[in-house]
């Protein structure tokens, strides 16, 4: 397991989050890209702290604070869906062409 | 010993403990049903009981549904009942005896409890049935409420070991238990074990208003291997609550894994003494009471625990 | 571990990250997506474990599993298709977000190999757990507080906008049926 070949799979599941959050209409399935984005960067930064960084614990409290986003991430997330579904019973993209509520 | 061969003696131990657990739970359950019904205890129709079940559903033919989820429904049994045997192998049988002792043990066990709703889920929308739709859906709900009562509660466990190493944590109980020191830890343990399980006042998602609800479109062998798997992470709760609040392996006279089995049957007979005892509560009275009173209460367990350690 | 058995293992974890990966993107049900999410996930965790990052690795997967339920609730609750056993393709732009992906794929990891990535392994991986436990509350106390408030925040923030009485009025009002035409709103 060298330190290049992780790299290349944190890079791999960022590249799929790029194309998931591109690519589908529905709001669940864009989280889940931005979610793979975020997993994809966690990666990588836990292999930098495990094979660069000497393993100082500052590595570790960064990813920590990469969950908390993926966190907030995911609730506002959800707490959108539930606000627009409510104005504008709409559940995926193409359904919000204007910003007007 | 070669490393699979120690591989392959582990997981028939952890298996060879599950089963008799199981087999246990199921006697045990049976003769707490014939005692709180009044029923004469006859000894060898309860002791085969659970035998001639596993007989008869070898014997009935499977079913299947239309456009089922071919593979969920195979690798849900799979998976609940390894998620008991993960928590299994963390459980500590003697003094730094455990076929794993991983420093985040607490965390690897969380995380098998956390899994038990993936494994419930697919379970119930595998089938795409109705019934079993509304089981899985039920126990989201559920399970989305008990994480943090249960977290709470076994956090509050890993304070006097300093240490999230389940060995630590009971070897942290050598003077004093943690039901003593924290007597609100193991109550909602007990709660959330329900319904980890499923079990009892709490079998929401496999309830008979459901018709058997994620298994309702289970038969034979199938509908057997999803009870065994049930039943198996129910024994797997109960060892490692005996573990973490009962001092595990601590006890006088007694060898320590004897004291490990005879805390896990205790918590087997509440639990199989709630099966009979407690109506099924309703799922939004459930929800309501984890957030509004097992949360604060599991807050406060940890607080005392903190000041012990003051 | 030995290595052989790491190299094993991470090959194993990588194959399932990628084409879990791949296949949340590539399945016809939104339940199945979440579920190869939920793999996808899982297997990340495992490379990390493999890294030393125990407790990290674990605590990712412990949250995923919760995520993933929240997803499928969030599905029954707003989506046409909620048991999402039923086939559906809802998917725009496809080509660009294809290159999109390939592109942020090369460039990244064409940064990560051409680099010159400095070899200072972790001195003793297995102290990890202890060592994050001790920066938590000493040195990057300020920082783990600063995510607990911003979590604390997120959750009033979050009821704030989902609540069911608010500045958008009641729940009820959007309880009906998503209109059938995608333009309902601009022709009304």
């Amino acid at each position: 397991m060298t330190t290049e070949a992780v790299l290349v799979v944190g890079a791999a599941l960022f590249g799929i989050g790029v194309f998931g959050a591109l690519s589908q209409q529905s709001f669940v399935m864009l989280m889940m890209g931005i979610e793979l984005m975020i997993n994809g960067s966690l990666l990588v930064l836990v292999a930098m702290w495990a094979r660069a960084a000497g393993g100082s614990p500052d590595g570790q409290m960064l990813a920590i604070v990469f969950m908390t986003v993926m966190a907030v991430e995911m609730s506002l997330g959800f707490a959108l869906i539930t606000g627009v579904y409510r104005v504008r019973r709409a559940d995926i993209t193409e359904k919000l062409r204007k910003l007007k509520g | 010993m070669s490393p699979l061969l120690e591989v392959i003696a582990a997981a028939a131990a952890v298996a060879g403990l599950l089963a008799v657990g199981a087999l246990a739970l199921a006697i045990g359950d049976g003769v707490a049903g014939a005692v709180v019904a009044g029923r004469p205890i006859r000894v060898l129709p309860l002791l085969t009981a659970p035998v001639a079940r596993a007989m008869l559903a070898a014997r009935t033919g499977s079913t299947t549904t239309e456009r089922p989820d071919g593979a969920g429904r195979a690798v849900a049994p799979a998976l609940l009942a390894g998620l008991a045997a993960l928590a299994m192998v963390l459980l500590p049988l003697g003094p730094g005896v455990a076929l794993a002792d991983p420093d985040t043990g607490f965390v690897v066990y969380s995380a098998a409890v956390a899994f038990v709703m993936i494994a419930v889920f697919l379970h119930g929308w595998s089938p795409n049935s109705t019934l079993p739709l509304h089981g899985a859906y039920r126990f989201g709900a559920v399970a989305l409420s008990f994480q943090i009562p249960f977290l709470l509660a076994m956090l509050a466990t890993a304070l006097p070991a300093q240490s999230l190493s389940i060995v630590r944590i009971v070897e942290a109980q050598a003077g004093l238990w943690n039901v003593v020191r924290e007597p609100l830890g193991l109550p909602i343990y007990l709660v959330v074990g329900l319904a980890v399980g499923f079990w009892g006042p709490l079998n929401l998602p496999d309830g008979d208003d459901l018709a058997g609800g994620t298994s309702a479109e289970d038969a034979g062998w199938a509908r057997w291997l999803w009870q065994v798997a049930r039943l198996s992470m129910l024994v797997a709760v109960a060892a490692l609550g005996a573990a973490a609040f009962l001092g595990g392996y601590f006890g006088p006279i007694l060898p320590g894994p004897l004291w490990v089995a005879l805390k896990t049957g205790l918590l087997l007979a509440v639990m199989a003494g709630a099966q009979h005892l407690l109506a099924r509560v309703r799922i939004e009275r459930f929800v309501g009471v984890a957030w509004v009173l097992l949360v604060p209460l599991a807050l406060l367990n940890v607080f005392v625990s903190g000041a012990f350690l003051l | 571990m030995t290595g052989a058995l790491i190299d094993l293992s991470f090959a194993a974890f990588s194959l399932v990250a990628i084409v879990a990966g791949v296949r949340v993107f590539r399945t016809d049900s939104m339940v199945r997506a979440a579920f190869y999410l939920l793999a996808s996930f899982a297997a990340t965790g495992g490379i990390m474990v493999l890294l030393g990052a125990e407790f990290l690795g674990m605590v990712l997967i412990l949250m995923m599993a919760g995520e993933m339920l929240v997803m499928a609730i969030v599905m029954v609750m707003y989506m046409m298709n909620p048991a999402g056993l039923n086939p559906m393709v809802m998917v725009h732009q496809p080509r660009t977000a294809v290159v999109a992906g390939v592109i942020a794929f090369l460039a990244i990891a064409g940064v990560g190999l051409s680099g010159e990535v400095p070899s200072r392994p972790a001195p003793d991986p297995a102290a990890a757990t202890a060592e994050l436990g001790r920066e938590l509350l000493g040195n990057s106390m300020l920082v783990f507080q600063t995510a607990g408030v911003t979590l604390l925040a997120t959750m009033v923030g979050a009821i704030a906008i989902a609540a069911p009485r608010g500045r958008h009025g009641d729940a009820a009002e959007g309880s009906e049926e998503p209109g059938l035409q995608p333009d309902e709103e601009a022709s009304a």
